[in-house]
């Protein structure tokens, strides 16, 4: 009886002392649709006025994804492009902060949101090639893909966990080669396909 | 797999190399050496810790064996016979061999190194857990573990040095296991670039770093399923077989000494260890002394 006893004393004690561990410890579940984190940029970029509002093409500032392994931030030359000559918000003080920048000649430092580990390799051309272009897929629809609906929020932050295993559950499913094929092709399970 | 089922299979054991499939569909990468022209001066050594942010150990490290160098030039010394010893040197670049049925892969307890389609051994830095159990059974010797975590603690990429590695290829840290990739970051690009123009990677459109820096062009690196490729031309003149164990160039001559041409064939091609069936995707061109000329 003093055995059962003492065994139960021990159990109870484990339990507590591992679910009061567990609950401090756990970080909360990342899914797919969780927000990753808030990333401050130095000038609050709102990509619902941009991609929702006036429906600019992601690659119009982005221009890199659709020809080089990384989509790019845009330069400052490419926001006074258009805002040169847009007179209703120049006082606006976003844009104010603007043409400070464009007057200093100073970069505005943006901030890396999706920020792969140095031993992934990932090329926006390839994803671009492949759904917008062989099947013509809308350009939001296909940057949302991993981006999440940028068009809904003021900055950019991460919305998919860009994971290995998030990557490969697109890359098991079989999707059509173009527009018009039966066809259907899988992405690469080759490890130094990603991997560096 | 007991004794008895290993002889009456003989014929097909370590034969399970890749080849159905999407394998070597588009893509064989293959290598070859010619050691008639590798005078061991090192630029291919060199080149390789340039292209692959190879960390630089040191003499004290190395003697303790923690050397790191993906591309090694062995030094064979061979006086015997010989009016001058000058002559008695030979050397033979040494890298990953890139095995068919590759010994390090079957052991590896993370599945850190796996084979790919083209025919390559690959390593998965951050899947390896740094068991060296690859290394261990890898018969030449070309996994290196990497004993020092480089970028931080030792500063071997100091400033400005970081300036110069290459942001294609991971800065390995401490506890993983590295070696030759036959410069995979290279190899996508070239595939990649093919593929934009609907057509596959072309003859001399990718190069090794080893190939690339080698003065008197003794590596060949190209796919071998190019008909057009050096590489495979290479090979076929040597009648080298890369699902052979033994090659035309030793079959029935055991009477000969190793590394003589007294059959009066002029195949030269050789692959270390083809016994051990690994089937190694680099084949090396004997060097031709003047003894057996």
């Amino acid at each position: 009886m003093r055995h059962i006893l003492r065994l139960s004393i021990l159990l109870i004690g484990l339990f507590a002392s591992s679910a009061s561990f567990s609950a401090d410890t756990l970080p909360p579940v990342n899914t797919a649709d969780d927000l990753g984190p808030q990333v401050d940029q130095p000038i609050e970029f709102p990509h619902n006025r941009h991609a929702k509002d006036m429906g600019i093409n992601c690659m119009y500032c982005h221009t890199y994804a659709r020809r080089a392994p990384v989509a790019g931030i845009p330069p400052l030359q490419k926001c006074m492009g258009c805002h040169n000559g847009i007179e209703s918000v120049k006082d606006k003080p976003r844009i104010k902060e603007l043409f400070k920048h464009w007057e200093e000649k100073k970069p505005i430092a943006w901030k890396k949101v999706h920020d792969l580990p140095d031993y992934v390799r990932f090329n926006h051309e390839r994803h671009v090639k492949r759904f917008i272009v062989q099947q013509d897929k809308p350009v939001q629809e296909v940057c949302g893909y991993c981006h999440g609906d940028v068009k809904e929020g003021t900055v950019a932050r991460r919305q998919k966990p860009l994971s290995m295993g998030w990557c490969v559950s697109c890359h098991e499913k079989a999707h059509p080669t173009d527009k018009t094929a039966q066809a259907t092709a899988q992405g690469p399970n080759d490890c130094w396909q990603c991997h560096k | 797999m007991s004794v008895s089922n290993l002889l009456a299979n003989w014929s097909q054991f370590r034969q399970a190399h890749p080849t159905e499939g999407d394998f070597h569909k588009e893509y064989k990468w293959a290598m070859a050496i010619d050691l008639d022209a590798c005078t061991g001066c090192n630029a291919c050594s060199v080149a390789c810790y340039a292209e692959n942010n190879i960390p630089v150990v040191g003499k004290d490290r190395y003697a303790r064996g923690h050397a790191m160098h993906w591309m090694r030039v062995e030094r064979y010394w061979d006086e015997d016979n010989r009016d001058m010893p000058d002559q008695g040197a030979q050397f033979l670049p040494m890298m990953c061999q890139q095995c068919e049925a590759a010994p390090c892969e079957t052991v590896c307890p993370a599945g850190a190194t796996n084979h790919t389609p083209d025919g390559l051994n690959s390593q998965i830095y951050n899947r390896c857990v740094g068991s060296r159990y690859c290394s261990a059974n890898c018969p030449f010797k070309v996994r290196y573990f990497n004993w020092w975590d480089f970028p931080k603690e030792e500063n071997v990429f100091a400033d400005p040095l970081p300036l110069q590695l290459n942001p294609d290829v991971t800065v390995r840290t401490k506890g993983v296991m590295e070696k030759c990739t036959f410069c995979v970051q290279r190899l996508t690009v070239a595939k990649h670039n093919a593929r934009n123009e609907g057509r596959l990677v072309q003859e001399g459109e990718v190069q090794t770093a080893c190939q690339q820096s080698c003065p008197t062009n003794a590596i060949s690196f190209g796919n071998m399923v190019d008909p057009e490729s050096r590489v495979g031309k290479q090979w076929k003149a040597q009648q080298v077989d890369l699902a052979a164990d033994k090659q035309v160039k030793d079959a029935g001559d055991e009477s000969h000494e190793v590394g003589e041409h007294h059959s009066g064939t002029q195949l030269r091609g050789y692959r270390i260890f083809e016994e051990l069936r690994a089937y190694p995707s680099v084949m090396y061109l004997e060097r031709v002394r003047e003894s057996a000329v």
